[in-house]
Formats: structure tokens, C-alpha cells, sequence
């Protein structure tokens, strides 16, 4: 127990260090980012066909919005804010809490990325172990084929394509939006299928653009337990097929394991690409969409949720390996 | 075995259902649209106040009025929450008659308190005709409430003739909403703002302190007097529903407005393409895609006028092209058609020449005076002799500097503007094939191609221009901060090039004529004089060429019939503004059978 309570609080102690660091680094580069963020505002209004004078007036107040003081004042207030909980004030969303705006996106990035995720983990990890048992059979080699090609496709060529084959060929899916507004937001039939209708295209793009990494790394990990003597042992003495089945997934699912780890980490990076495509509101859209705008305090409150994220998601994997595999948890020993 | 049939089953009734009923948007009563002004944020309040609010233009919030697609005349509307107005022929004073029959949402009539109320609010904001220096051209000096339906609003001593425009394009919110972020010596404070002396600037820090506190105001419902309220939004969509008590709602035929929010021109395309909306706003289309969108069936194409052109500007004290040779040289190799049917064969026409004005004003504006200007056709000929002319020699087919160095012309873009990166490529193509080594340079995103323009970093780039219908508005582009001229608290300065803004860097005074100064001018001039002004303006700009115009836009709207009828038709004055207004105007009727 003392082991583990040592453990977790050396990597509490290192992920708060690299949350800082990660936090000073990008605060620095983000308020030296070229650009001034009214003007930016001022010349999309005047592109919009607003008067000069009419644009000068709607993006006058916003200086208002801007950090005021010397980087160091201003970096002392920011870190004073966070470890109060505030994140700061929106630019590009005046008088919004940069908390909120981030809180709204991020319930929109976990539908698709987690569910898009874990779909093509599933698939990509069953099939693995498929395509590597059967790596000499024709199944094998079209699993592999089709991870390989799914795998070098971008993902935004992935939903360029199913938004055409859904909403304009076939067109059984809607076209963008997160849910349909004419339904009464809640717990009821109505609002849960358009939330799924809209979720789909995006799940499924993230889905078939991730599946490939998984099902051609689970197969050469599958692979390469294959050949250890464990398994030559395991069939000489006669084992079960499913036994032998649950040593080789078990093995060979660990390296995989660090890596969804960390891909849920990132999940709150959001997928830009797909939430553009698919006007998907989530936190990439928000960072795409801050960093245009030149919205410091968002564009850093994004960059800390990332980093945050990451470092839970990196402790959570070193944590939980060790459950997993017990030569982690005893050193190598067992 | 008889789980996994259960499973698949159960799969399949899920998919059949999630497929089912998609396109809401077909909806009996229900009218789709976007709002190309900006994109949907849920979180943001709903303020028209706040650059981001949930408020729509047309559809909740109104105006006092709106107006109509002019290609000269500023000051002519129609009809907003304002019945009618009368204004003196030197704009000092407005006198607005309220819709007698307007009331917001929730029943209360709307008054001219609210009117009061809401120029209060724009004074926290500044500007226009709410500025709080009273140096300001064209700040309101007075507001009164004559009686409940009657406000009158009095132009300060520096007239501006878009007192009138500005005061009518006041957006009206209930006073017994927004009312409390005024505090209750508002207008006292106000008065002694527009005084001098400590206590004046005291009190201008107290009007413009509560400019955050208005922005960031986040009312819990709408209460508005447009034909529609908000009834909720989220991060794609905003519905609105009919405003029973809307003054003309005899007019209004759609029971629901759904505004759809769009990242980026493909989805407002796939949108199209798939039938769903009812109008959207002017979207830059590629040729393929307009013909994707036209099969649709009930598609249609409006085009009208917009006062938009888009130009080639250039960095005065930058070398060679602080030298007018260069410039015009420029112009004679830039074949405009070309450039024009590359970058936006359907939303530009090529610029007849540069004049600063969109073609449709310049016509209004010059008359016959246009074919006096040099049309800058192409003609390799001319632009040759300009070229030796600013001293430029020819070295094996390329040209070079007067000293023999190379000469290499970079044109910047922001690169999310595909229209311009297209232009600009294809200048280049064609300069190079005239012996001048050209290249385009793109800027990341247009915030930071703006920060480098600003800064004077660019030798030659894009630039809006021709911003009308005002002459002030459409010369101020040419002729103000970007060429160092600063109009602050009426008095009119012109700054070095370099500094503050000013990266257009052209001189102050050219041939005896201040341009700056004559733009200046155009906002207190009556029609004989502007007329004048303008014509000096344009000759100047047409021999001087700070820019080169390229092509004006085209104001490319989409409509569907199959819904809807009634559409604005080709040209007409109220395409420019949103669909709520062409419903309120009762243009927009559904289709029977529909």
C-alpha cells in the first residue's frame, strides 16, 4: 500500500511540475503570438459589409477584454487566477468565462472521440488478433490490407467521404450540428436519436481513421507473442484454445494499452479535422477558433485542459500497468 | 446464438430510427437559414450588445430601421421599429415616430423610454453617433423623449451627414431589461462628459467603464420586438419562434426560424446541396459546386449589389513602388478579366478601372466622368515605358531595380482567403510572363496578415475597399488610418508612414490636393459638394493607384422555392439585409401544398 501511495504521489508531484512548465511555456508563446485580436475582430466585420464606422464601434469595447500590464504581471495574475479556479475571460466571447466556454465544448469532443475511440480500439484489437493468427490465410491479409489503408487515409478525406455518401448520395444522416434544435433538450426518445443520428458520421469517421493504427499494431504485437516460448509451452501441454486465446490477448494487448491510454488523454484535444467538417462544437473547434481570434485566456485555458489531460491520462497508465502486469508491479520478478 | 440475433435486431431498429426523419429542416412552418454574420456560441448571452450574442438581426432584434441597398444615398430605410422620421436638411435633428402598434415579447408595449434606454446603452460603447467627445463628427448632443411613441435625437455641433444612418441603425432593447446597467445619473454624468476639464474626463471614464458590464450582461430569457424570440439554442443550432406580439405579423408566414451554424463554406455547400435551407447568406462558391447547387431542386441564385471590391495595394515608401511609374505599370500587365474569372467568376466582375468605388457607384457617382479616367487595359507596350520611365532596366527578359538589382515582386494573402490566394496567383502568372519575377506570399491565418500589413511589412497586398454606400466609408478605406490619416475628436491629423497604422505610407499632399482631408470632408458635405469631392477623389486615385482595383464582389444569395415563395428579386435593395426583414417587409410567403 505504501508502495502505491509513494508511487502515486512522486507522479502527482511530476505532473504538477509538467502542468507548470507546460503552462509558463505556452502562456509565454501565446501572448507573443503576432496579430491584435480587435483589429482582427474590426476587419472581419468590415468584410461582413459593416461600416467603418459601425465595425469601429462594435469592436471599440473589446479592449476592454484585453490583458492589460507587463507579461510578468500578467503571468503572476494568470497563475494567481488558476490556482483559484479562474481561467479567465473570453475575448472572442466577451463577458464569458473561459471555464464555460471550455466546458461546453469539451461534453461535445468526448461523444465522438470517445465513442470513436473505443469503437475502433474494439475493432481494431479483436480483428489484430484475427489477422495475426490467421496472418498467413486470406482473411489475415485483407484485415491487414484494409488497416493499412484506412491508416494512411487522413482523416478529413475519411469525412469528406462519408459526408458525401450519407448526406448527399445516400442522404440518411444530417449534414452538421451536434443535435436538432427542435427538439426539447432532455431525457426523451425524440432528442436521444437526433443526438445519435448527429454523433454517427463523426464517430464513425474518427472511428474507420484510427481503426487501422490499432488492428496493424495489435497484429504485430499478437505476432511477436506468437513466438515466445510460453505459448510453444502452453500448446505442448495441451491447453485449451480459449486459454491459449486469453495468454496471447492478454500479452499482447499490453503495449496497446499505454497507447489508448494516452489517445484518451488526448481525447480532450478534441479532432479538429472532424469537428470542422462535421460542425461539431467540440474543444478542437474552440482551440482552432480561439488561436484565430487571438483569444489569449481561451486559447491558454484550452492548452491547460490538453495538458492536464495528458499528464492524468500518462499517471493513470503508469498506474494502472502495474495492475495489469504484475512484472511492472514487482520489478520484474514474477 | 439467440443473443446475437437479438443483438443484431436490436442493431438494426436503432439504425433504422437514427436514420429516420433527418432533414427537420422540411418541417411544416419551420424556415432554415444561417447567420453568415457570425458563428453560434451557446454559451454567449443573449445581448445584442455582445459581439457574440444569441440575438439575430431581422429576426429578434430590431433597428429603428433598415437600410436599403443603396449604391449612393446612405440615408435611405425602411422602416424598423421606427414608423417614420423626420430629419432637418443639415441632420441636427432626428425625430423618430415609434411603430404604435410594437411591443416586445412579453406584451409590454415598447416605448420611447426603450429608445432612450438603448442610446444609453451605445454611448457605453462609443462611436458613431454615440460618441461621448463631443468633438466627435456626427455625435448625438441630445436625446428627448417627446412623448411615448416620439423620440428626438439632436446632432452635436461637428455634423456628420450619417447622423441620420447611424441614429436609425440603433438597436432597441426593453428598458425594463437592459434598463438597471444605466446607472440612475446616467444622462447627468453624460452631460458632464461632453463638457471639458477634469470633471469631463472623470466622467467619460464613468460612461465608458460600464462598456464591459453591458457586453457581458447575459438576460435569462429574450425579450425582444423582432417577428421572432430565442427559444433556445445550442453549439450548432438557435430556434426561434414567432413573436405573437410582433407589429406586423400579418406579415410573418413561418412559425420557427432555425439558424444553422457553419465552420466553414462546405457545410453552408453541403447544406445547399441537400436541400435544406430556405436562404443563405452570400458564400464564395467554385463553379462545380454552384452546379451541384442549382440541380437541387427549388434552388435558386439572387445576385444584387454589393459595395465591395477587392484591390491590390500597395506600401507607398517601400521601393520601386513609391515611385507612380511602377504602379501604373502594374495596372497595364494585370489583365483584371482573367484574374477576375480564376479567383471569383461568380461572385466578382472585373473592375472597369481603378477608381476607389464599386463600378455600380462609381456610375451613380461619375457619370460619364468614368470614361475620362484611364481604363489601365492591358497593354505590355505602355507598361514598358512606365517601367523605364521609373528608371527600371531590362536585364535577359526580367526586369531589375534602377541600380541593376533584381526586382522581385511578393504579393501577400492571408491563406484562408481562397479567393485572393487565386487572384493572386494569378497576377503572378501573369507578371512573370511580362518579365517580372513574382511570387505570393501567404500569412497564416487574416488576424496576423493584418498585424503585418499594419506594421508595413509587405511591399504589395490584398485590401478591401469601395466599403459604401457612404463616400466617407468607401474613400476612408484609400484615404484614412491605413494611409495615416486620423480622425480623433473631430480634428484630422495625417501620421508618418511607419507609424501608427499608416502602411499605405502615400503623401500627405499630391499635386495641391490633400485626399485625406477632401475624405474628411465627405462626411459633412451636402450631395453637390460630395459629388464634387468625389470626382476629384477618384481622378487622383485613378492616377495616383495607392491600389488596383481588381474585381468588385458580387452580392451571391441563395433562396429556395420549395418551401417559400416571394423572394427578393435580382438587384433589389434589401438583399443585403437578413432574410427576418424580408419577412417583416412580407416578402416571404409559404408555398401552397407545401
Amino acid at each position: 500500500m505504501n508502495t502505491v501511495i509513494r508511487r502515486l504521489t512522486g507522479h502527482l508531484a511530476r505532473g504538477i511540475a509538467m502542468i507548470w512548465v507546460v503552462t509558463t511555456i505556452s502562456f509565454v508563446i501565446i501572448r507573443n503570438i503576432p496579430g491584435d485580436p480587435v483589429r482582427g475582430q474590426y476587419e472581419k466585420l468590415i468584410e461582413q459589409g459593416m461600416g467603418p464606422d459601425q465595425a469601429e464601434r462594435a469592436t471599440a469595447a473589446l479592449y476592454g477584454f484585453l490583458p492589460t500590464g507587463s507579461l510578468w504581471d500578467q503571468y503572476t495574475g494568470y497563475l494567481n487566477g488558476l490556482i483559484h479556479g479562474d481561467l479567465g475571460q473570453s475575448l472572442s466571447t466577451p463577458g464569458t468565462g473561459v471555464a464555460t466556454l471550455i466546458g461546453s465544448a469539451a461534453k461535445w469532443t468526448v461523444l465522438p472521440v470517445l465513442g470513436g475511440t473505443l469503437l475502433s480500439f474494439l475493432l481494431g484489437v479483436t480483428l489484430g488478433v484475427y489477422a495475426a493468427i490467421k496472418r498467413s490465410g486470406k482473411l489475415g491479409d485483407a484485415l491487414a490490407i484494409s488497416g493499412s489503408l484506412l491508416h494512411g487515409v487522413p482523416q478529413y478525406v475519411i469525412g469528406l467521404l462519408v459526408t458525401a455518401i450519407f448526406t448527399t448520395l445516400w442522404p440518411i444522416l444530417p449534414a452538421g450540428g451536434p443535435v436538432d434544435i427542435s427538439f426539447e433538450p432532455g431525457f426523451n426518445a425524440a432528442y436521444i436519436v437526433s443526438l445519435v443520428q448527429h454523433a454517427t458520421l463523426p464517430v464513425l469517421t474518427y472511428a474507420l481513421a484510427s481503426y487501422g493504427g490499432w488492428i496493424l499494431a495489435m497484429k504485430s504485437s499478437v505476432a511477436t507473442v506468437l513466438g515466445d516460448d510460453f505459448i510453444l509451452a502452453a500448446e505442448l501441454r495441451g491447453l485449451k484454445r480459449s486459454v491459449l486465446f486469453r495468454y496471447i490477448a492478454r500479452n499482447a494487448i499490453l503495449p496497446l494499452f499505454t497507447i489508448l491510454a494516452l489517445s484518451l488523454g488526448m481525447l480532450f484535444g478534441g479532432a479538429i479535422f472532424i469537428e470542422t467538417i462535421f460542425n461539431y462544437p467540440g474543444l478542437g473547434l474552440l482551440l482552432v477558433n480561439s488561436i484565430g481570434a487571438r483569444d489569449y485566456a481561451l486559447m491558454g485555458g484550452t492548452f491547460l485542459v490538453i495538458t492536464v489531460a495528458i499528464v492524468v491520462a500518462n499517471i493513470a497508465a503508469d498506474l494502472l500497468y502495474a495492475v495489469i502486469d504484475p512484472r511492472v508491479r514487482t520489478g520484474g520478478a514474477a | 446464438m439467440r443473443r446475437l440475433a437479438a443483438i443484431t435486431v436490436t442493431a438494426l431498429i436503432a439504425t433504422v430510427t437514427a436514420c429516420g426523419g433527418v432533414g427537420g429542416s422540411a418541417d411544416s412552418g419551420v424556415y432554415t437559414t444561417i447567420d453568415g454574420a457570425k458563428q453560434i456560441d451557446a454559451t454567449a448571452p443573449i445581448n445584442p450588445f455582445n459581439p457574440q450574442g444569441n440575438t439575430f438581426l431581422g429576426y429578434d432584434a430590431m433597428t429603428l430601421a433598415w437600410p436599403k441597398n443603396d449604391p449612393v444615398d446612405p440615408n435611405r430605410f425602411y422602416p424598423g421599429i421606427a414608423a417614420s422620421w423626420t430629419v432637418t436638411p443639415d441632420q441636427g435633428e432626428v425625430v423618430i415616430h415609434l411603430q404604435p402598434k410594437a411591443r416586445w415579447s412579453d406584451g409590454k408595449p415598447v416605448t420611447s423610454e426603450d429608445v432612450r434606454t438603448s442610446i444609453g446603452l451605445a454611448y457605453t460603447q462609443g462611436g458613431t453617433a454615440y460618441a461621448v467627445d463631443p468633438k466627435a463628427a456626427g455625435s448625438a448632443a441630445d436625446v428627448r423623449v417627446v412623448d411615448a411613441r416620439t423620440v428626438k435625437v439632436t446632432q452635436g455641433a461637428s455634423k456628420s451627414n450619417l447622423f441620420l444612418r447611424n441614429v436609425l441603425s440603433t438597436v432597441v432593447v426593453p428598458a425594463h431589461v437592459f434598463g438597471h446597467l444605466l446607472p440612475a445619473d446616467f444622462w447627468t454624468t453624460l452631460k458632464a462628459a461632453r463638457g471639458t476639464g477634469p470633471a469631463a474626463e472623470k466622467a467619460k471614464a464613468q460612461i465608458t467603464g460600464l462598456a464591459e458590464k453591458v457586453i457581458s450582461f447575459a438576460p435569462a430569457k429574450d425579450v425582444s420586438a423582432g417577428p421572432f424570440t430565442l427559444e433556445r439554442v445550442n453549439p450548432g443550432e438557435a430556434l426561434l419562434v414567432r413573436n405573437k406580439h410582433f407589429y406586423a405579423n400579418q406579415n410573418i408566414a413561418p412559425d420557427r426560424v432555425k439558424v444553422l451554424n457553419y465552420t466553414g463554406n462546405q457545410q453552408i455547400w453541403n447544406y445547399l446541396i441537400s436541400g435544406s435551407l430556405d436562404s443563405a447568406p452570400f458564400t464564395a462558391v467554385p463553379t462545380g459546386v454552384l452546379k451541384r447547387i442549382r440541380e437541387t431542386e427549388g434552388n435558386e441564385v439572387v445576385k444584387g449589389f454589393s459595395p465591395v471590391a477587392v484591390s491590390l495595394a500597395f506600401g507607398q515608401t517601400r521601393k520601386p513602388y513609391d515611385n507612380v511609374h511602377v504602379r501604373r505599370a502594374l495596372a497595364y500587365l494585370i489583365d483584371r478579366s482573367q484574374v477576375t474569372k480564376v479567383a471569383s467568376p461568380e461572385a466578382g466582375t472585373p473592375a472597369k478601372t481603378t477608381t476607389g468605388i464599386h463600378a455600380k457607384s462609381a456610375q451613380a457617382w461619375l457619370g460619364n466622368g468614368i470614361g475620362e479616367l484611364d481604363q489601365y487595359q492591358v497593354d505590355p507596350a505602355k507598361a514598358a515605358k512606365e517601367l523605364e520611365a521609373a528608371g527600371m532596366t531590362r536585364k535577359g527578359g526580367k526586369w531589375a531595380m534602377p541600380d541593376g538589382t533584381p526586382w522581385k515582386v511578393e504579393i501577400h494573402v492571408p491563406a484562408s482567403f481562397s479567393d485572393w490566394v487565386a487572384a493572386a496567383k494569378a497576377i503572378t502568372s501573369q507578371l512573370n510572363d511580362h518579365g517580372i519575377d513574382a511570387t505570393v506570399l501567404t500569412a497564416a491565418d487574416y488576424t496576423l496578415y493584418l498585424d503585418e500589413l499594419a506594421a508595413g511589412k509587405y511591399d504589395v497586398g490584398f485590401w478591401l475597399m469601395a466599403l459604401g454606400p457612404s463616400p466617407y466609408n468607401i474613400y476612408q478605406r484609400i484615404y484614412g488610418s491605413a494611409n495615416g490619416w486620423q480622425l480623433l475628436a473631430g480634428q484630422l491629423t495625417h501620421v508618418p508612414p511607419g507609424t501608427q497604422g499608416n502602411w499605405m505610407g502615400g503623401p500627405e499632399i499630391i499635386d495641391g490636393i490633400n485626399p485625406g482631408a477632401l475624405t474628411s470632408r465627405l462626411n459633412a458635405a451636402n450631395p453637390d459638394e460630395q459629388r464634387r469631392i468625389v470626382g476629384t477623389l477618384a481622378k487622383l486615385t485613378n492616377q495616383q493607384l495607392p491600389v488596383i482595383q481588381l474585381y468588385d464582389y458580387v452580392n451571391t444569395q441563395f433562396v429556395s422555392t420549395s418551401r417559400y415563395t416571394g423572394w427578393p428579386p435580382a438587384d433589389s435593395d434589401v438583399l443585403r439585409l437578413p432574410a427576418g426583414v424580408w419577412m417583416q417587409l412580407g416578402m416571404i410567403k409559404e408555398k401552397a401544398g407545401s
